[in-house]
C-alpha cells in the first residue's frame, strides 16, 4: 500500500487564494494602490462586507 | 492542536452530572439508542466552540442553544448548565480547563489564561467541524454538487473565499449597472443636443460648421477647434438681466416634437404589451405568500448584512457577537436563491420601461423650461408634476417591492396625464405665435441653447467616462479573482481527491484497490464522482451500498480535515458514523485511523457493542478507554455500566426492599458482563446468528472458560518446573471454584424472581445473599491487585499465550514449554 500523498499543513485556505489572488493582480498590471488596499482589506483587515471590497475596488473614487 | 484529558457535564441536554476522562488517548461510548451519547458529544462541542450545530443552523425551526441546551428540570436555569473540558496543548505543552455556562455561551472562561492559550483556543473554535455526526458525512457524500459545494466549503471556510467572489461580483454588477443608466443620460443629453443643432450626426466637423454657420451671423470668430474647454457661444455678449427671457422658438418646436415622440413611445404598443408581461410575472410572483415573503426577506437580509457593521444591535443596544450573526443572516440569503434568480429575470424585463419612463421625462423636463416663458404662461407645475412621478415610477419599478404597488405603477406607465398633454398644446400653441425672431437673435438663442445642451451632454459623458473606467475595473477585478479562486481551489480538490482515494483503498482494499474518485469543482458546484468497479463514474449512491457509501463520507471527511487543518488535525469527534459498515471494513477503519492519523484523539460513540469490541480488539482504543450507557432517564441522565454504580444501584433497591427492580438489574448486569467475559477469555459459546446471546449461555460459558484457563496455566508452568507459580495458580482456581459454586447455590432466586413474579416472596435479607455471590463471582474474574478491571486472555485470535490485566500486574502464561 503506498503512502498518502497530501501536502500536510497551509491551513489557511481562504489566505491562499487572498494571495494568490494579489499575485495575480500584479501580474494584471494593477495598481499599487489597488494591490495595496486589497492587501489591507483581505489579508490584514479580513473584512468582506461589499463596503469594505467596494472601497477596495475603487479607493477614493465616488460613482459619479 | 489540542486533545482532550477529560470532561465534566452538568446540567447539560440530557445529562445531570457526569464526568468522563480520555486521558487525552483515543475514546469510545457505547450505548442503545436515547442513552446520551450525543449529549456527550453536544458537550464537547459545546466547551470547545461555545456552539451545539445540532441546536442551530439549516432545519432546527425553534430550537436553540441557550432555550434548549440545559437540561429540562434546568431550562429556565442555563447558568447551572456547564461543560468543563481539560485539554493539552500540545504546541504549549500545557494544559488547560476550558469551562463554558448555556446562560453566556459565547463567554469561555480559561485556566491559565494567558495570551498564547487563548490563540489556539481561539483556532479551536474557529473548527466546529471537528465533530462529525453521521448526518454531516451523508451530506458530503450524497447532496446535490451545489449542496456539497456549500458544505465543502464551510468545512475549509470557503466561505470567506466565497463571500468576496460573491462581493466583487455583484460590485462589477452595481458598477455595469450604474454605467447603464449613465449611458441612457448620455445618449438622451446627445440627442437634445443634436437637436439643439439640427444636425442628424454628431461629429466634431459638423458640429463646427452649423455653430460657425451661427456665430458668423452675429459677427463671431469662426472655431477651428472644438476642445472641452472650448464654449461654443465664446465672445458672444452676455444678455443683460434687463433683457427678458424668450423662448427659443425653432427649439422649443424641435423639443415638443421630441416630447411628442417620447409620449407616443411610453404609450405605444411595445410599452403596453412589455407592461402586461411583467405585470403577469409579478402577479405570478405575488400568487405564492412564500415567495413574496422569500423576496421581502431577501431585500432585509441583504440590506441588513450591508448595514452590520456595529457591536450591538442598532435598536436595542444588546451586544451581538458580529460574524455569527453574518453567518447567521448570510446562510438564509443563501436559502433564497432561487428567490433571488426570479427577481433578476423580472428586474431584466423592467430595465427597458425605466429607459423610456426617464426619456419621456428627460423630454418632459426641458418644455418645463419653456413653461413659464409662454404667453400665456404654462402650468410649469404639470410638467414638474410629471418629472417628479416619472422618478417615483423609476424607484418602483428598481426595487419591485411590495408588488402590489409595483403593479399599479406599471399599470399607469403607458397612461400619460391628460394634464401633461394638455400643457404641451398649451405650450406649442403659445410658441407657434411667437413672432419669428431676427435672424441674429435666432442665432444668440441657437448659440444658447446649443452650449447649455454642449455642457451637459460633457458633464455625462465625463460621469460616463469615470463610470465605465470603474466598471472595467470592477469587472476585471472580479474576473481576476474567479480565475484565481478556481485555480486555488482545483488544486485543493485534486490533493484532497487524491488522498480521499487513497483513505477510501486503504480501508477498502480488499474488493476496490483500483478505485478512483473525481471532485469536480464548477461554477459554485462540486461534483463528486466515484469509479464502481472500473464499470464507469457514479454518483456514490448510484449503485455503492450504505456502508460503502458511510466509509467514503468519512475518506472524505478525513481527507478534508487532514488537508484543512494538517498537523493540527489532532481531535476529532465521530458521532456514530460507520452504523452501516460491516464488520470487516469496520477493522480496516479501525487500522486507518491508527495507521494514518496516529497523532489524532477520536472520540468515537456507537450503539453497537459489536463495533466497540472491535475498536479494543485492533486497539483503536484501550481496554479502558471506553464507557457503556446501559440506560437513561430523565432524572439521573446516561446511566452507565459501571461495577461502583451497578451494585450502588442495587443496594439502593434492596435498601427500599425493592427485590424485583434489584433482582432486573442484576440479571441485565450480569447478560452485559458475561458477554464481556466471554469476549475477553474467547470463551466457547453455541454461536447463534442473531446475536442474541442470553445469561445461561453466555455466563457458564465463561466460567468453564475460567476454569479451563487455569487448568491450562497450571500445566504450562509445570512445564517449566515453576512449582510455586502453579501452587499460586491452584490457589486462584480455589477460590474461584468457591465463588461459583456460591453463585450457582443462589442462582435459581434470581430467575424466580424476574421469571415468576415471586419478589414478593423474598425480602431484602433473602436476595442480599444473592447479590454478593454474583458480586463476588465477577471479582473472580478480575486483576486481583488494584486495577479492579477484568482479565483478557492475549492474543485475540490463534492459540492463547497467557492471561492478562489492563495493569498488566497479572500476567498468568499459558505456553508449555517446548521439549
Amino acid at each position: 500500500m503506498t503512502t498518502s500523498s497530501i501536502k500536510e499543513g497551509e491551513p489557511d485556505v481562504p489566505a491562499q487564494v487572498f494571495k494568490k489572488f494579489l499575485e495575480a493582480l500584479v501580474g494584471a498590471g494593477a495598481s499599487v494602490e489597488l494591490v495595496a488596499r486589497f492587501n489591507k482589506t483581505l489579508l490584514e483587515d479580513r473584512t468582506f462586507t461589499e463596503i469594505a471590497l467596494k472601497e477596495a475596488v475603487l479607493g477614493e473614487e465616488s460613482v459619479p | 492542536m489540542i486533545s482532550v484529558e477529560s470532561i465534566v457535564i452538568r446540567e447539560f441536554r440530557g445529562i445531570r452530572d457526569l464526568t468522563l476522562d480520555f486521558k487525552g488517548k483515543n475514546f469510545a461510548i457505547c450505548g442503545p439508542n436515547g442513552t446520551g451519547k450525543s449529549g456527550v458529544v453536544d458537550a464537547l462541542e459545546f466547551a470547545l466552540t461555545g456552539n451545539v450545530s445540532r441546536l442551530s443552523g439549516e432545519g432546527r425551526g425553534d430550537v436553540s442553544l441557550k432555550q434548549h441546551g440545559p437540561h429540562v428540570a434546568r431550562r429556565n436555569d442555563p447558568d447551572k448548565a456547564r461543560v468543563t473540558v481539560k485539554v493539552l496543548i500540545h504546541s504549549l505543552s500545557k494544559t488547560v480547563t476550558i469551562e463554558r455556562n448555556l446562560k453566556t455561551p459565547a463567554e469561555v472562561n480559561v485556566t491559565p489564561n494567558d495570551p498564547a492559550v487563548l490563540v489556539v483556543l481561539q483556532q479551536v473554535s474557529a473548527h466546529p467541524e471537528i465533530v462529525l455526526s453521521r448526518r454531516e458525512l451523508i451530506r458530503y457524500v450524497l447532496a446535490t454538487p451545489g449542496k456539497r459545494a456549500e458544505e465543502v466549503q464551510a468545512l475549509l471556510h470557503l466561505d470567506q473565499v466565497e463571500k468576496v467572489r460573491g462581493g466583487l461580483q455583484k460590485i462589477a454588477n452595481s458598477c455595469d449597472k450604474q454605467l447603464i443608466m449613465l449611458e441612457t443620460a448620455t445618449t438622451q443629453a446627445r440627442e437634445n443636443l443634436m437637436r439643439a443643432l439640427r444636425i442628424p450626426e454628431l461629429t466634431k466637423e459638423k458640429v463646427l460648421t452649423t455653430v460657425n454657420a451661427q456665430r458668423t451671423i452675429i459677427g463671431l470668430q469662426t472655431l477651428t477647434d472644438l476642445t472641452e474647454s472650448i464654449s461654443i457661444k465664446d465672445g458672444m455678449a452676455a444678455s443683460s438681466p434687463a433683457q427678458p427671457q424668450r423662448i427659443p422658438r425653432a427649439q422649443a418646436i424641435t423639443d415638443i416634437k421630441a416630447a411628442r415622440e417620447a409620449i407616443a413611445e411610453i404609450t405605444g404598443g411595445s410599452t403596453t404589451m412589455r407592461v402586461a408581461e411583467v405585470t403577469a410575472d409579478l402577479t405570478a410572483l405575488g400568487e405564492d405568500p412564500a415567495v413574496v415573503t422569500s423576496v421581502q426577506r431577501e431585500t432585509l437580509y441583504a440590506t441588513g448584512i450591508e448595514l452590520m457593521e456595529v457591536e450591538a444591535c442598532p435598536f436595542c443596544d444588546t451586544p451581538w457577537n458580529l460574524e455569527e450573526l453574518k453567518k447567521h443572516v448570510q446562510a438564509k440569503i443563501d436559502h433564497l436563491k432561487e428567490v433571488s434568480r426570479k427577481r433578476k429575470a423580472v428586474e431584466s424585463k423592467i430595465a427597458p420601461l425605466i429607459a423610456t419612463i426617464r426619456k419621456a421625462q428627460a423630454a418632459t423636463n426641458i418644455l418645463a423650461g419653456y413653461a413659464p416663458l409662454a404667453t400665456p404662461p404654462v402650468a410649469i407645475g404639470t410638467f414638474r408634476d410629471f418629472g417628479i412621478s416619472c422618478r417615483v415610477s423609476v424607484e418602483r419599478l428598481t426595487v419591485i417591492l411590495p408588488l402590489a404597488e409595483t403593479i399599479a405603477v406599471l399599470a399607469n406607465v403607458p397612461i400619460m396625464p391628460q394634464a401633461v398633454l394638455d400643457a404641451i398644446d398649451d405650450l406649442e400653441k403659445a410658441v407657434v405665435v411667437l413672432p419669428e425672431p431676427t435672424k441674429q437673435d435666432a442665432a444668440r438663442e441657437w448659440l444658447t441653447v446649443a452650449q447649455e445642451r454642449l455642457e451637459v451632454l460633457r458633464e455625462a459623458m465625463r460621469k460616463q467616462k469615470v463610470a465605465k473606467e470603474q466598471a472595467e475595473k470592477a469587472r476585471q477585478v472580479s474576473n481576476i479573482y474567479a480565475t484565481t479562486s478556481d485555480t486555488v481551489l482545483t488544486g485543493i480538490y485534486t490533493a484532497v481527491e487524491k488522498d480521499f482515494e487513497f483513505l477510501y483503498r486503504f480501508v477498502n482494499h480488499s474488493d476496490e484497490d483500483k478505485f478512483k474518485a473525481k471532485l469536480i469543482p464548477s461554477m459554485g458546484k462540486l461534483g463528486f464522482d466515484v469509479d464502481f468497479y472500473g464499470y464507469g463514474f457514479f454518483p456514490p449512491g448510484a449503485y455503492h451500498s450504505e456502508g460503502h457509501q458511510d466509509s467514503m463520507g468519512l475518506c472524505l471527511y478525513l481527507a478534508l480535515m487532514r488537508y484543512l487543518q494538517g498537523g493540527a488535525f489532532t481531535f476529532a469527534v465521530l458521532d456514530d458514523v460507520l452504523m452501516s459498515v460491516d464488520a470487516s471494513h469496520r477493522r480496516e477503519v479501525c487500522a486507518l485511523l491508527k495507521k494514518e492519523f496516529p497523532n489524532t484523539q477520536f472520540v468515537m460513540t456507537t450503539h453497537d457493542p459489536i463495533w466497540l469490541r472491535h475498536m479494543k480488539t485492533e486497539k483503536l482504543i484501550d481496554g479502558r478507554a471506553a464507557v457503556q450507557f446501559r440506560n437513561w432517564n430523565v432524572n439521573q441522565g446516561p446511566i452507565r455500566w459501571d461495577d461502583r454504580d451497578v451494585w450502588t444501584e442495587i443496594d439502593d433497591y434492596l435498601k427500599g426492599n425493592d427485590v424485583r427492580a434489584a433482582a432486573g438489574l442484576l440479571r441485565h448486569y450480569l447478560e452485559y458482563t458475561s458477554g464481556e467475559l466471554c469476549h475477553r477469555l474467547r470463551a466457547f459459546v453455541e454461536f447463534r446468528g442473531d446475536a442474541q446471546y442470553q445469561l445461561g449461555e453466555l455466563l457458564p460459558a465463561a466460567i468453564k472458560r475460567m476454569r479451563d484457563l487455569y487448568k491450562r496455566a497450571k500445566v504450562a508452568a509445570d512445564s517449566w518446573n515453576q512449582q510455586d507459580i502453579v501452587k499460586q495458580i491452584a490457589d486462584r482456581e480455589a477460590k474461584f471454584t468457591v465463588l461459583v459454586d456460591t453463585s450457582n447455590a443462589e442462582q435459581w432466586q434470581v430467575n424466580v424472581a424476574v421469571h415468576y413474579n415471586s419478589w414478593d416472596n423474598l425480602g431484602k435479607p433473602d436476595f442480599e445473599p444473592v447479590v454478593k455471590a454474583f458480586k463476588d463471582l465477577l471479582g473472580g474474574f478480575m486483576c486481583q491487585e488494584d486495577c479492579n478491571e477484568y482479565l483478557r486472555v492475549l492474543p485475540d485470535r490463534e492459540t492463547p499465550e497467557s492471561v492478562r490485566c489492563e495493569c498488566g500486574k497479572t500476567a498468568i502464561n499459558l505456553s508449555k514449554k517446548i521439549t
